[in-house]
């Protein structure tokens, strides 16, 4: 139904999108998500060409819609668009603005026109509202006018930018309901949404982008329980990090220690786990200070809001060993078994030329 | 760190406060190797007011046991609880030194 290839976006030097490439055939639910400010709501502007693209094509049941011949009117028709502020004629009735574009545009009689709109305020559960004005309604009534009015004008696919996020939470599930019931009536959707566990149950596939791209895609299954890829991962988990760079063994535990106290109390991380994320990490730095004055060492400590879990990650040049080994140990083994006390898992990589090794905290310490 | 030392009993009761970790256990391994050369061979070292210990510091302790035994003395340890005590459970130190819930209980463990 739509293919893109190889779309870009840029304002001026600012690049938003970079060689974008996708396939949305008839009935899929496509959703993508994402860090803001990552093109997201630019790809579905471009695909209704609010916004023109800088290069790449666009294909609609095989039809350029860049070329500069096609009737952007007739595609906007073919694929509409809800806003995330409604965009609702503020000076027209609830059926008013419905009415409005299948008269106007298609040419539809004033009479087919309000019958299909009272159809359809019924489906989107407001057929009572018909002679309300916009801002007598709720936000989520606001909403589910705007989403009936695009209905309205029988678009083969509906384009949603972000539809609940200018709502109250308790308005947003009778949104998301309204935009499940197209969904098993089979009415192709792309939804850009910060909703999770909406983007979960109501998508076929699942687009993750970052910096332009489509980093990762999927189905729900894999983009949120099993992401292959690094930064899909950080995104669905919600991964707070923190990352120092050592690179001598004159480094300063306090000062670290202080940046490490200000990120676990922005987490609101219980004192207890701070406690044993300070004495790891210090463990940890005793382990590599030989290593110290040739090697440089990034350590990362890495949380994720949803599984609650702490994760750190030492980075290391140098040649390819693992600094947990007994071979490699100075001293005796007191800093490493407080480190594995104190995890629970300990992974070791050789990965791209560097030595990294990845610790999960024990959550709960007797 | 900050370490506070007292006679008591014919003993000498140090007190440590703070942390005693990777920056601080050099000075207290300093305090101890002078107060055992004075002649002071029997310690007990109360941790009421200690909040973290590393292993930098359990290798303190050990020093400061090994030191002792080359002079027939011996140490006692009084107050270690919390984090402190979690780390002497990770580490088998319960076994090592004796201790005592208060610092005249440690006393009467030098004898």
């Amino acid at each position: 139904m739509i293919k893109i290839e190889h779309l870009s976006k840029n304002y001026g030097d600012l690049v938003v999108l970079k060689d974008i490439t996708i396939e949305i055939k008839t009935g899929e639910v496509v959703t993508i998500i994402g860090p803001s400010g990552t093109g997201k709501s630019t790809l579905l502007r471009c695909l209704n060409l609010l916004e023109y693209p800088s290069g790449g094509s666009i294909y609609i049941n095989g039809v350029d819609i860049l070329d500069k011949k096609v009737d952007v009117a007739k595609i906007r028709q073919k694929m509409n668009m809800v806003f995330q502020s409604f965009n609702l004629f503020s000076h027209l009735s609830v059926l008013e603005n419905l009415t409005i574009g299948p008269i106007k545009l298609k040419g539809m009689s004033k009479q087919a026109a309000q019958t299909k709109a009272l159809e359809l305020l019924r489906l989107v559960g407001l057929a009572e509202k018909t002679d309300s004005f916009p801002d007598e309604l709720s936000g989520g009534q606001q909403q589910r006018v705007a989403i009936a009015r695009c209905l309205a004008m029988e678009p083969e696919i509906i384009l949603f930018d972000e539809p609940t996020s200018a709502l109250d939470p308790t308005m947003i599930r009778e949104v998301l309901s309204v935009i499940h019931r197209l969904a098993r009536e089979g009415m192709t959707m792309a939804i850009v949404t910060h909703e999770m566990d909406f983007a979960r149950d109501v998508s076929n596939r699942v687009l993750y982008m970052d910096e332009g791209i489509i980093y990762e895609e999927g189905p729900p299954e894999q983009i949120f329980e099993h992401p292959k890829e690094e930064k899909t991962r950080a995104f669905i988990q919600r991964i707070r990090s923190y990352t120092c760079r050592i690179s001598s063994p004159d480094y300063d535990l306090y000062a670290m220690n202080a940046e490490i106290e200000v990120f676990c109390e922005k987490q609101i991380l219980p004192k207890k786990t701070r406690n044993n994320l300070l004495l790891l990490v210090e463990e940890l730095l005793q382990i590599y200070t030989p290593y110290l004055p040739t090697i440089v060492l990034d350590l990362t400590i890495a949380y994720a809001e949803k599984s609650e879990r702490l994760k750190i990650v030492c980075e290391s040049s140098g040649e390819a060993a693992n600094p947990l080994d007994s071979d490699n140990l100075s001293d005796d083994d007191l800093g490493l078994t407080i480190i594995k006390n104190l995890t629970e898992r300990i992974d070791y990589q050789w990965l791209n030329g560097k030595n990294r090794l990845q610790f999960l905290l024990k959550t709960n310490q007797p | 760190m900050d370490l506070q030392t007292r006679i008591e009993n014919n003993a000498i009761v140090v007190s440590i406060s703070g942390r005693l970790d990777a920056v601080t256990a050099p000075e207290y391994e300093k305090s101890i190797r002078e107060l055992i050369e004075s002649g002071h061979i029997h310690i007990v070292v109360d941790f009421e007011q200690l909040d973290y210990i590393s292993s930098a510091g359990l290798r303190g302790l050990l020093l400061m046991a090994k030191l002792l035994n080359a002079k027939g003395g011996r140490a006692c340890l009084a107050n270690v609880k919390g984090n402190v005590q979690s780390v002497f459970d990770m580490c088998g130190f319960n076994a090592v030194f004796k201790m005592g819930n208060s610092v005249a209980e440690a006393l009467t463990m030098l004898i």
